[in-house]
């Protein structure tokens, strides 16, 4: 069933009349005439976990945000800059206007002054997408400057903050008893970096991209976006709630499992036949029906040696063939977890028995050390160092020792870096050694090419 | 002067983001002068200072850190080939390489005749669809060298008569 | 204070509530807990990982929010990843193993790796032998490295940053020290990092490039040795240098500092100064100096300075003589003068100095005892209500409030510009008011533009008086900028006055200061010299007149024509000036490097400097020369020691009655703790040994009421300006030409004296058809001068901005009406 992907089932969904026509912006309607609360503990009851990544719950997120607090934010996480990851695009580019309304619903539960969409600057012509589908939306009233919808007074008096403009068309903060937020795209200019939720709020604020320091966390006064209480929300997470308002929680719940509620979108690339995003219910299929059924098997009839299935940073996973017990897992945060590997932002990339993992492990550390902000030493020099000997494996002048040295120096990054990344980092060195140790072995030799290092250097 | 000639543009751009925090429009701003100057210069770097309140050097960081921005001059026709693990599975690397002889670029990337720029790129959000490439940040997909070809000699056509 | 136990290796200790954790665990604990971009004058940022620990706290019920019990202890929940101490405020019942192997390991791998790419030339580093890299290293790094050399980055080694400072880019650690500290602290952010990744880098492109006035600090709080001034790059290793504790004899401000010296060849063996460091003295200038202390000190050491004294014989011409002589002739000629005789005290010369001074003065039957330069009013009234003892303007913030009033502070007390503006960064409210713009106005609350002359519309003024009546504590920090002595003194009073009535006085972090001249005003202010005493001295010329320390000719074009109706002139000076060639008797004189003493600052504190370097030529002490012709006076045997002529201070002089040596000498613990041999902070110069200083209790404070005098009606001294006419305003610039500063001119400050200028208005410029470049020529209180024109937004119109001290020639001491003409074009555009 496709919830997020509904123009594979109502084409052009992304033009609002017909979004409209299919029930769009009822959901944004009856949740402004809901309690604020009331919207959380939907969200809440949903079970809606991130889709970012990290599988937070999406209501527990919200409920963070201190209701008394007068500006707060929503930023949308449309970064999308993960090897393997192309879904977001997908839903900004097909069905605009459901991440809007989402976005929408969410910011006025939050209480949000204005809603910022931080798109990655390659996404330069979706971007321009949906840029128009805000303008259509806000221009037929639904948010924004024209909207007449009034929001439940506050138990206090006070009158919502929103982010306007005055009548000179300057940017003003303005108090109305109308919806009056306004949703904007940010346009990023490539870094990786700018996905973790501290850094994108940097980026915002037009610094360069390095995470923040935690506590105070987004949600938190001092954290968030201008050092406001914040909420950051993956695309495809928002894109969810729609369903959930208009649906209630009882209705997105009969999908997936207990911890994995609703569907979610596989991002599937590599060596399959029908590489593309697949939207499925969770906990209904599994990794086999994923390739076989949907992906249309292996290229070439070949067997499957692995699967990394949170792009580049989740640990990969080891398939021993088209048979491989392995690929039974169910498609759950749950089931995955128990393979030793994530769900992650399912990025699911397909290797076949073709592959060198030591090349994949050194494609995905000169991934990471292009992508480190530099802030924090080990993750600025250990992706530094590893592409070194990891060059120097591939190139065959390495030691046998280098492996268990990029395997150490991988293990030291990890738990001391200041963000995930660097621990993302980590994993491809970590885990392609731990399950493929003969595809570093082939290309090391017990002297190497290069002179040990002098002592005390 | 930018502040004159995109005035609308840098206006609406500006109005994104609270009064007091003009900082925000600095990335924003970054495009529109490295679209005037074809690179981010120092004079599209001091014009965005002014604007946004900022000191050149602040301005110069957030050049520097994202690869979006150009801060050389390079080709009109800048092409970005992801040659990531998706990609490459699919055959990215050489399609990159091949591209690249076919361009008679230098090591810089710089095309012989100095119409494109050609660099290889982290993912971009184009998996399914490789190998891709992005000519001045709009996709074109599913390619192989053949139908890559064509897209450069029709923009090298379109130059010819302008 | 409020405290929290924390419990380092089940260890229970008291800390104060909120303290970072890692300045908690140092000053308390006695734990070192190892950083490099952690400072404590700075935000933490949890860069580098270096501070790794292990953190646990008590577990709380969700729901209840109660403590989780386990076997009647609370139940601990350990952090499962090492976290950074830097970024942890302390909290009670806080958890921290700091030493173990699980901790070791961790700080062991972040050594690793940033000594990856770090160039290991330690043996020629500037940095070597106080590098907290290296120590670290030592401490807790690995014992060999697994990097392949030729894995190494290799980068620029030499990148001037501006013309002081250089990076070498291959030593850099990424800690932003010098990108937060430009930005934070100083507000300027003309330091940046370019790129991300293994390739960011340190950068400028600032025009100018890093060019501040604190642009030195950098190199203290640098961890390695990436940054060096161009003063000492390359100049001297650590372990070679003695820091001698000393104090900048520039400003009012007083910054502790230290001279690190050494024997040096190309001194002929003789001991130089090889830098200026601040010392740290948490109430006067922290841990920081601005850059004329620590680079403007080439002067003490200049082959131009006086070497032997000078005396003019029958006939007319000066001639080299020696000491037995010219004591002798000065002796004799204040003796022959009848009570005729007056002194003028530069503003720099020590508190001892200026006694012996006084005392010679007084013993002679004279009593005109005049400050140098005359331009500002009222030692005696911050005498009465200057800020509370225990003052610290580093501890304001929320809820206090600042004054600045009739001052570029900036370019007049550098280290109080930035500590203001620190304070208003914490939340003080912060007025700036002035006849013109001024630097400080960016980090001002509010400014008050009030026409050159009158400053009480400020005080009448109901925001103003609003905002500083709702503060909890007031500072009003005066200068005297456009204004003529008897208005500063009205000034100081009517300041003393509102803060008196609004019970601003008498505590800590209230009162008044103000932006005097020179290191000692406040010193020579107690000792009774005055500047409107030089005004009457310059009014009935004495028959002797005494000057120590003052280039009067220099300043005031004035000075020359009531200088000729004195009989004899006896100067004592550090350079030949003019007034030298003038006088009759001309001795050398000792500044503060060659010598010992003592420095009253603006904010009333007695500090101790100490002999750095050996005297040049003859010269000697002033004190000494002094006493040396008082002997020959009044026989009276004169003073062997510093120590002495101050001990007879304490009890002859009221205010001076605590500052015997020793107890000017006192250290006491100070926070945060920089100075200790870990040198996490950066800097060896940084401990104090010289002593804290002893300020002297206002008179308020030791309970005397407030007698400022009959208010002074200023009105008298406006000056009316004519059509066709401007009103030229004299300023104060940081970086000028007076003897103490100009010798630097051929060495690294050169460049960084701007050439002689004039500020007008765009509209003024227009009208009189002058364009910024362009040479023009001020005419006022019967001088002119040839100055360049800058045309800029900062002088109001109809008025001229004229810097003090830059021109060649002198330009006038105070305010009067003038006019300008375009005497050249520009020859090119500026
Ligand atoms: C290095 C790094 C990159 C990330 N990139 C993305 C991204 O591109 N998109 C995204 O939604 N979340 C990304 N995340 C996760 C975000 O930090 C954050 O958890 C997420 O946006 C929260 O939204 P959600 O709760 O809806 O998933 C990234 C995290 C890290 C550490
Ligand atoms: S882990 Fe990497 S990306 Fe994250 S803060 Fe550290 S350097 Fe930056
Ligand atoms: S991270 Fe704590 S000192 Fe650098």
């Amino acid at each position: 069933m496709n919830i997020i992907y509904r123009e594979v089932d109502i084409p052009n969904i992304r033009e609002l009349d017909v979004y409209v026509k299919n029930g769009g912006y009822q959901a944004l309607k009856k949740a402004l005439s809901m309690p604020r609360a009331d919207v959380i503990n939907e969200v809440k009851a949903s079970n809606l976990r991130g889709r970012g990544g990290a599988g937070f719950p999406a209501g527990v997120k919200w409920s963070f945000i201190p209701q008394d607090n007068p500006i707060n934010y929503l930023t949308v996480n449309a970064d999308e800059s993960e090897t393997g990851t192309f879904k977001d695009r997908q839903i900004m580019e097909n069905n605009p206007h459901q991440l809007i309304e989402g976005a929408l619903i969410c910011a006025y539960a939050i209480k949000a002054a204005a809603v910022y969409i931080y798109i990655r600057g390659e996404y330069w012509d979706v971007a321009a997408g949906l840029e128009k589908a805000i303008a259509d939306a806000e221009a037929a009233g639904y948010f924004g400057r024209k909207n007449t919808t009034p929001v439940p007074a506050d138990p206090k008096g006070n009158k919502p903050k929103y982010l306007g403009l005055n009548q000179d068309g300057m940017s003003a903060i303005i108090e109305s008893e109308y919806f009056a937020c306004r949703v904007f795209v940010h346009l990023g200019a490539g870094a990786y970096i700018c996905g973790e939720e501290s850094a994108l709020l940097e980026s915002l604020e037009g610094k360069m991209g390095q995470p923040r320091v935690r506590p105070p966390f987004p949600a938190n006064k001092g954290g968030g976006l201008y050092s406001e209480p914040t909420v950051v929300n993956n695309v495809e997470t928002l894109a969810n709630v729609p369903f959930i308002i208009a649906n209630g929680a009882a209705e997105y719940k009969k999908m997936g499992t207990e911890q994995s509620t609703g569907t979610k979108v596989f991002c599937l690339s590599g060596h399959v036949n029908k590489p593309g995003n697949y939207e499925l219910e969770f906990g209904k299929y599994t990794l086999r029906d994923l390739i076989y059924t949907y992906g249309g098997g292996i290229r070439g009839g070949r067997q499957i040696k692995g699967i990394l299935p949170s792009g580049g940073s989740g640990p990969v996973i080891r398939v021993n063939g088209n048979d491989d017990p392995i690929l039974d897992t169910p498609l759950t945060y749950e089931d995955m977890a128990k393979t030793g590997s994530i769900l992650g932002s399912a990025s699911i990339i397909i290797m076949d028995e073709t592959v060198d993992m030591a090349w994949v492990a050194s494609k995905v550390i000169h991934f990471f050390h292009h992508e480190s902000c530099g802030k924090c030493t080990p993750c600025r020099e250990g992706t530094y160092w590893l592409t070194k000997v990891t060059d120097r494996i591939l190139a065959g002048e390495a030691k046998d020792s280098d492996i268990d040295l990029i395997h150490n120096v991988a293990n030291n990054m990890k738990g001391v870096t200041l963000c995930a990344l660097g621990e993302f980092a980590a994993n491809p060195i970590l885990f392609t050694i731990k399950h493929y140790p003969e595809d570093f072995k082939q290309h090391t030799t017990a002297a190497g090419k290069l002179p040990a290092p002098a002592a005390g250097d | 002067m930018l502040k004159e000639k995109y005035a609308d543009r840098i206006q609406a751009i500006l109005a994104k983001y609270p009064p007091d925090r003009k900082r925000s429009a600095v990335m924003s701003l970054l495009y529109i002068a490295q679209e005037e100057y074809g690179w981010v210069n120092q004079q599209g770097i001091d014009e965005v200072a002014e604007i946004c309140d900022l000191d050149p050097t602040q301005v110069n960081s957030i050049a520097g850190f994202y690869t979006m921005y150009s801060e050389k001059p390079k080709g009109k026709y800048w092409l970005h080939v992801c040659v990531d693990l998706a990609c490459a599975l699919s055959g990215a690397d050489e399609f990159y390489e091949n591209l690249k002889a076919y361009l008679e670029a230098d090591v810089d990337g710089n095309s012989k005749d100095g119409l494109f720029t050609i660099e290889h790129a982290m993912c971009l959000g184009a998996c399914d669809r490789a190998p891709m490439m992005q000519c001045n940040f709009h996709f074109h997909e599913n390619l192989d060298l053949e139908k890559a070809k064509a897209l450069i000699e029709q923009w090298r056509a379109n130059e010819a008569k302008k | 204070m409020a405290t929290v136990t924390i419990y380092v290796d089940d260890k229970p200790i008291a800390v104060p509530a909120g303290m970072n954790l890692v300045q908690a665990l140092k000053e308390y604990a006695d734990t070192d807990v190892p950083v490099f971009c952690y400072h404590p004058k700075m935000k933490p940022v949890g860069m580098c990982r270096m501070c790794l620990v292990e953190l646990g706290t008590p577990m709380r019920d969700r729901a209840t929010g109660e403590a989780i019990m386990e076997n009647g202890q609370p139940k601990i929940g350990w952090n499962p990843k090492l976290q950074t101490a830097c970024t942890q405020t302390v909290s009670d019942g806080l958890r921290i193993r700091a030493q173990g192997t699980v901790v070791e390991d961790g700080r062991r791998s972040i050594v690793e790796f940033l000594l990856t790419s770090h160039p290991l030339d330690c043996p020629i580093c500037d940095k070597g032998g106080e590098c907290p890299l290296q120590n670290l290293t030592m401490a807790h790094g690995p014992g060999t490295t697994r990097m392949v050399f030729e894995d190494k980055l290799h980068l620029d080694k030499h990148v001037p940053l501006g013309d002081l400072i250089f990076l070498d880019e291959e030593r850099c650690i990424q800690c932003a020290r010098c990108v937060r500290f430009q930005d934070e602290v100083v507000g300027d952010p003309v330091l940046g990092f370019h790129e991300r990744g293994r390739h960011l880098q340190i950068t400028t492109i600032s025009d100018p490039p890093f060019d501040t006035y604190f642009s030195g600090n950098t190199t203290d709080i640098c961890p390695v040795g990436a940054l060096t001034t161009a003063d000492f790059r390359f100049g001297a290793r650590p372990w070679e240098l003695t820091n001698v504790p000393s104090i900048c004899p520039h400003c009012p401000v007083g910054c502790n500092i230290s001279a690190s010296t050494r024997l040096d060849r190309e001194a002929g063996g003789k001991t130089v100064i090889k830098r200026i460091m601040p010392r740290q003295n948490e109430q006067v200038n922290e841990i920081w100096i601005c850059d004329k202390g620590r680079f403007g000190h080439h002067f003490t050491r200049d082959d131009q300075r006086l070497m032997q004294p000078m005396i003019r014989r029958a006939g007319g011409a000066q001639s080299l003589s020696n000491w037995g002589e010219v004591l002798t002739a000065a002796a004799q000629a204040i003796k022959g003068a009848e009570g005729s005789v007056a002194a003028i005290a530069g503003s720099s010369i020590s508190n001892e100095d200026g006694y012996v001074l006084r005392q010679l003065v007084l013993a002679a039957g004279g009593s005109m005892l005049g400050r140098w330069k005359p331009t500002h009013a009222g030692e005696d009234i911050v005498a009465q209500v200057g800020v509370g003892a225990g003052t610290n303007l580093g501890t304001m913030g929320k809820g206090d409030a600042i004054l600045v009033i009739a001052s570029d502070l900036e370019e007049e007390a550098p280290l109080w510009y930035l500590r203001v503006k620190q304070a208003h960064d914490r939340g003080a409210t912060l007025i700036v008011a002035n006849g013109r713009h001024t630097n400080l106005d960016h980090h001002s609350t509010a400014t008050v533009r009030y026409p050159y002359g009158s400053t009480e519309a400020v005080f009448t003024d109901e925001n103003v008086r609003k905002m500083l009546t709702d503060a909890a504590n007031v500072v009003i920090i005066a200068g005297a900028e456009g204004l003529q002595l008897d208005a500063s003194r009205s000034l100081m009073q009517r300041a003393a006055k509102f803060l008196s009535e609004t019970g601003h006085v008498g505590k800590p972090n209230n009162g008044l200061m103000a932006t005097f001249p020179g290191a000692n005003a406040m010193g020579l202010g107690y000792l009774g010299f005055t500047a409107e005493a030089t005004m009457e001295i310059a009014a009935n010329p004495p028959k002797v007149l005494i000057v120590v320390g003052a280039d009067i000719l220099y300043d005031d074009p004035t000075a020359a024509e009531w200088l000729d109706k004195v009989e004899t002139v006896i100067s004592l000076s550090l350079f030949p000036d003019e007034l030298t060639t003038r006088s009759a008797v001309a001795m050398p004189i000792q500044s503060f490097a060659e010598r010992d003493g003592s420095f009253t600052n603006g904010e009333r504190r007695v500090q101790r400097f100490y002999t750095a370097h050996s005297p040049i030529g003859e010269s000697l002490p002033a004190w000494t020369a002094l006493s040396r012709v008082l002997e020959r006076v009044t026989e009276a045997r004169a003073k062997l020691s510093a120590a002495a002529v101050m001990l007879e201070m304490t009890t002859t002089i009221p205010a001076f009655a605590d500052c015997r040596y020793p107890e000017l000498a006192k250290v006491v613990k100070q926070s945060p703790d920089v100075g200790g041999t870990d040198l996490y902070y950066g800097g060896t110069a940084y401990k104090n040994t010289g002593g804290l200083g002893v300020q002297i209790a206002s008179a308020v404070e030791s309970g005397a009421a407030l007698e400022t005098g009959a208010p002074v009606d200023a009105s008298a001294s406006a000056i009316t300006v004519e059509s066709g006419q401007l009103l030229v305003v004299p300023v104060t610039v940081l970086y000028n030409r007076e003897w103490t500063f100009r010798q630097s001119e051929s060495e690294l400050m050169g460049g960084h004296v701007p050439a002689p200028y004039a500020e007008i208005n765009e509209a003024d410029a227009e009208a009189l058809g002058v364009a910024a470049g362009d040479e023009i020529e001020v005419t006022t209180g019967g001088v002119t001068v040839r100055v360049t024109a800058r045309v800029g937004l900062r002088a109001p119109q109809g008025v001229v901005l004229l810097p003090r001290n830059l021109a060649q020639a002198a330009t006038p001491l105070i305010m009067g009406a003038g006019v300008v003409a375009r005497a050249r074009e520009a020859v090119s555009a500026v």
